[in-house]
């Protein structure tokens, strides 16, 4: 056995030695998006992990609490209402926004003024959020509100929109879909037309009507766009803070308290250690329903 | 000849040993838990060297950011070597961050009374310097800025809760206004409103989950509760609370309250319409007639709140605010400085309270919590408008005074709203009896916010 270990080195330290040179300019030219990604993303992710298994509050020496943070949230009831209201919110807005987004473009494909529809739809995106929402308030008022006013003048009951937790979900799920379905339009506009107007004519020589092109060549090729629009969406949805914390504060009854707004809590309270490990549990959901998501639709472009 | 251009050979493996060395670092040392000790230490309350320097001092934006450069202004007339940078920030949202990360910091800053207890460990220890001024302020606001048995902030303002009505209803109604001494005769008087006018729900109901535990707060800060005694230990079931939930969940199902969130679209139509005449609330409600109101604006009164027994306390405390000074600030002398003019000086406190620019007739949403500054006879702001002339500071003084003391903020109050606050909404949603949001929250609080983690 010795001998054969000694023969192995003998080998070994017989080859000449050759140390790969590489240059040093590739390394300067990436070295400014590493560090901004080493200090902006890298760093605050693993310090989150690390906060995330201590009972820090923002002063003192870090306590090592283990996996006690993540116990407390997993078996807190206030935890998963949370999750469940962005799961609702998630029902309400993403599949509406998909569907609404994805006729508004089509509608829109070979619409005269383009532009011009184009710029009105962006315009919810880029409205402040704080103002719509005072604006979302007062429509939505319940005794005083234009749309319970449009309700009762139709004979139609006035809804509780914000003071009951379902509508007030709804109520919020709407502010939602009009804020951000323009850039969802616009994404997939962008992505309808990269398809070649020959596909459509070959269809429609082939005898297919509108609805048999829609389905068989406008959705299966703009699938990886109406994926983006899905992940994008979810990401909106499970971090939804403003809305929620404007509209309703996340009440009635804590029933809008999303995801996003719980987590804030956290960090307004000084529960840092709390609040990364909600971080943590957060960033693995959001991963596995996005994955899921686009599974889902990546099948249906497959088959 | 060396090519400048040419690039300096090193190995792979030395470059990646060196980022991961780098990151090693900065990843250790960034880990490093902030410290609460103040590096620039607090002078003691006998320095009496003509203060020099620069601070920057955080107040909330709005027309109070005005009013606070003006009296500024005062300080730096009086201190011409010192530079205040005085910027308008939203405090509430930024200053736990800022304090939390280290950068930026400011070297004071304007601060809610109930969110005080959440940032206590970051903020310099004021014992010492108060101590002189103890005996001259307002006991309830002296319980409040004490954490610990630390003075943590320079106690600001008072804000005394009162009685507001609508003079032209109630008086239409053939209620006079001076009978209403006590709760239960005001619930009469909303009975005798809504005989004359059905449609009214007379008393204001608050349905913010935040505001509502304030507001409970203060019925049960009126009758000397509290929700922890001075020991720490919870006692939010007990009579004060239960005595005005009891009369809350009474308001409710009788139909004369008016379910809204303060200034929403709901509360201010009712209030502007008539249907809503009663709102219990803190002295800042005259806010409310004075800018937000229109066709009732001149017809709204204040008189002190009612007794929940005869011949019982009639003032409760209702939110506030007070200065702090972080533990980290650059100059927490000279932002103490500045502080100790603006309360403690009568040129400092008129200042502000004053006739001004951006109030004519003073700033007349609170009062000091200064005791030699709430003489009756000498207003630091004139009769209002929007009150039909009525002289507020008499009222708010004699209010501010009968405050009782020996209140303590529990240093989970803003997150027990999620469970209090939340709790006072099923209440007045009647979802829940008075017991059970007792009950239900002692228990959520204990378990959530007092438990062993």
């Amino acid at each position: 056995m010795a001998t054969l270990t000694e023969a192995a080195t003998t080998r070994r330290s017989a080859r000449p030695v050759r140390r790969r040179r590489v240059s040093a300019a590739p390394y300067l030219f990436v070295a400014p998006f590493i560090l901004v990604f080493a200090a902006f993303s890298a760093y605050p992710i693993l310090f989150a992990l690390q906060l995330s298994f201590t009972n820090w509050h923002g002063a003192g020496a870090l306590e090592i609490v283990g996996l006690a943070n993540y116990q407390f949230l997993l078996t807190s009831p206030d935890f998963w209402q949370s999750m469940a209201t962005s799961g609702a919110l998630w029902l309400l807005v993403v599949p509406a926004q998909v569907l609404l987004a994805l006729t508004i473009a089509v509608a829109l494909r070979k619409a005269r003024f383009r532009g011009l529809f184009s710029a009105a739809l962006i315009a919810p995106f880029v409205t402040p959020l704080v103002a719509m929402a005072q604006v979302w308030i007062i429509l939505f008022d319940k005794d005083f509100g234009a749309v319970n006013h449009g309700l009762t003048s139709l004979g139609l009951p006035a809804i509780s929109w914000l003071t009951s937790g379902v509508w007030a979900k709804v109520t919020i799920a709407l502010l939602v879909l009009w804020r951000t379905t323009g850039y969802a339009v616009i994404l997939l506009m962008a992505g309808l037309s990269s398809i070649p107007s020959d596909v459509y004519e070959a269809a429609r020589i082939d005898g297919a009507g509108a609805w048999h092109q829609f389905w068989s060549i406008t959705v299966p090729l703009v699938t990886r766009t109406l994926s983006f629009v899905v992940v994008i969406g979810t990401l909106t949805v499970f971090q939804l803070f403003a809305e929620p914390y404007v509209v309703t504060g996340g009440g009635p009854f804590n029933e809008t308290r999303t995801a996003g707004l719980y987590l804030y809590k956290h960090i307004t309270n000084s529960d840092l250690g709390l609040g990364a490990a909600n971080s943590m549990l957060l960033v693995v959901m959001v991963l596995a329903l996005s994955i899921a998501s686009i599974r889902l639709l990546r099948s249906r472009e497959d088959s | 000849m060396t090519n400048p251009l040419s690039p300096t050979p090193f190995s792979r493996r030395t470059l990646l040993r060196g980022t991961g060395a780098a990151l090693l670092a900065g990843g250790l040392g960034a880990c490093a838990p902030g410290n609460t000790t103040g590096s620039n230490p607090l002078p003691s309350a006998g320095v009496t060297k003509p203060p020099s320097g620069e601070i920057t001092i955080w107040d909330r934006t709005g027309d109070l950011y005005k009013v606070f450069d003006k009296a500024i202004a005062s300080f730096t007339a009086k201190y011409p070597q010192v530079k205040v940078n005085h910027l308008a920030v939203d405090v509430n949202a930024k200053l736990p961050a800022t304090l939390i990360s280290g950068a930026g910091v400011p070297d004071g800053a304007f601060y809610d009374d109930a969110l005080l207890t959440g940032v206590a460990p970051h903020l310099h220890d004021l014992s010492q310097l108060i101590e002189q001024y103890k005996s001259d302020i307002a006991p309830y606001k002296l319980g409040v800025v004490t954490v610990d048995g630390k003075v943590i902030a320079v106690p600001w303002d008072l804000d005394p809760g009162l009685l507001f009505y609508r003079e032209d209803v109630v008086t239409r109604a053939g209620v006079d206004p001076a009978s209403l001494t006590t709760y239960d005769a005001l619930l009469d008087a909303a009975r005798t409103v809504r005989d004359k006018s059905p449609a009214a729900r007379p008393i204001h109901l608050e349905n913010d989950q935040f505001l509502g535990q304030l507001w409970v707060d203060m019925f049960a800060n009126q009758q000397g509760g509290a929700m922890i005694d001075a020991d720490g230990k919870l006692t939010i079931d007990s009579a004060p609370y239960r005595t005005a939930l009891t009369w809350l969940d009474k308001v409710r199902s009788e139909g004369l309250g008016t379910l809204a969130k303060y200034t929403q679209p709901t509360d201010l139509q009712t209030q502007d319409n008539g249907t809503q005449v009663f709102v219990p609330w803190a002295q800042w409600f005259v806010f409310t007639p004075q800018q937000l109101l229109k066709t009732s604006k001149g017809k709204w009164r204040a008189t002190t709140l009612p007794a929940w027994q005869a011949g019982g306390a009639r003032a409760g405390v209702m939110g506030g605010s007070s200065f702090v000074i972080p533990a980290k600030a650059k100059n927490p002398e000279l932002a103490w400085r500045l502080y100790e003019h603006l309360v403690f000086s009568k040129e400092g406190y008129t200042t502000v309270y004053g006739p001004n620019q951006v109030y004519p007739g003073g700033l007349n949403t609170s009062i000091p919590s200064y005791l030699p500054a709430l003489d009756p006879d000498t207003p630091l702001f004139k009769p209002i408008g929007a009150l039909g002339g009525q002289d507020l500071w008499k009222i708010a003084v004699e209010a501010g005074k009968q405050a009782p003391g020996g209140y303590t903020i529990p240093t989970w109050w803003g997150k027990a709203v999620d469970y209090f606050g939340v709790n006072v909404q099923k209440l007045l949603a009647g979802q829940l009896t008075p017991d059970e949001v007792l009950k239900t929250s002692a228990t959520q609080i204990q378990k959530n916010l007092m438990g062993p983690s």
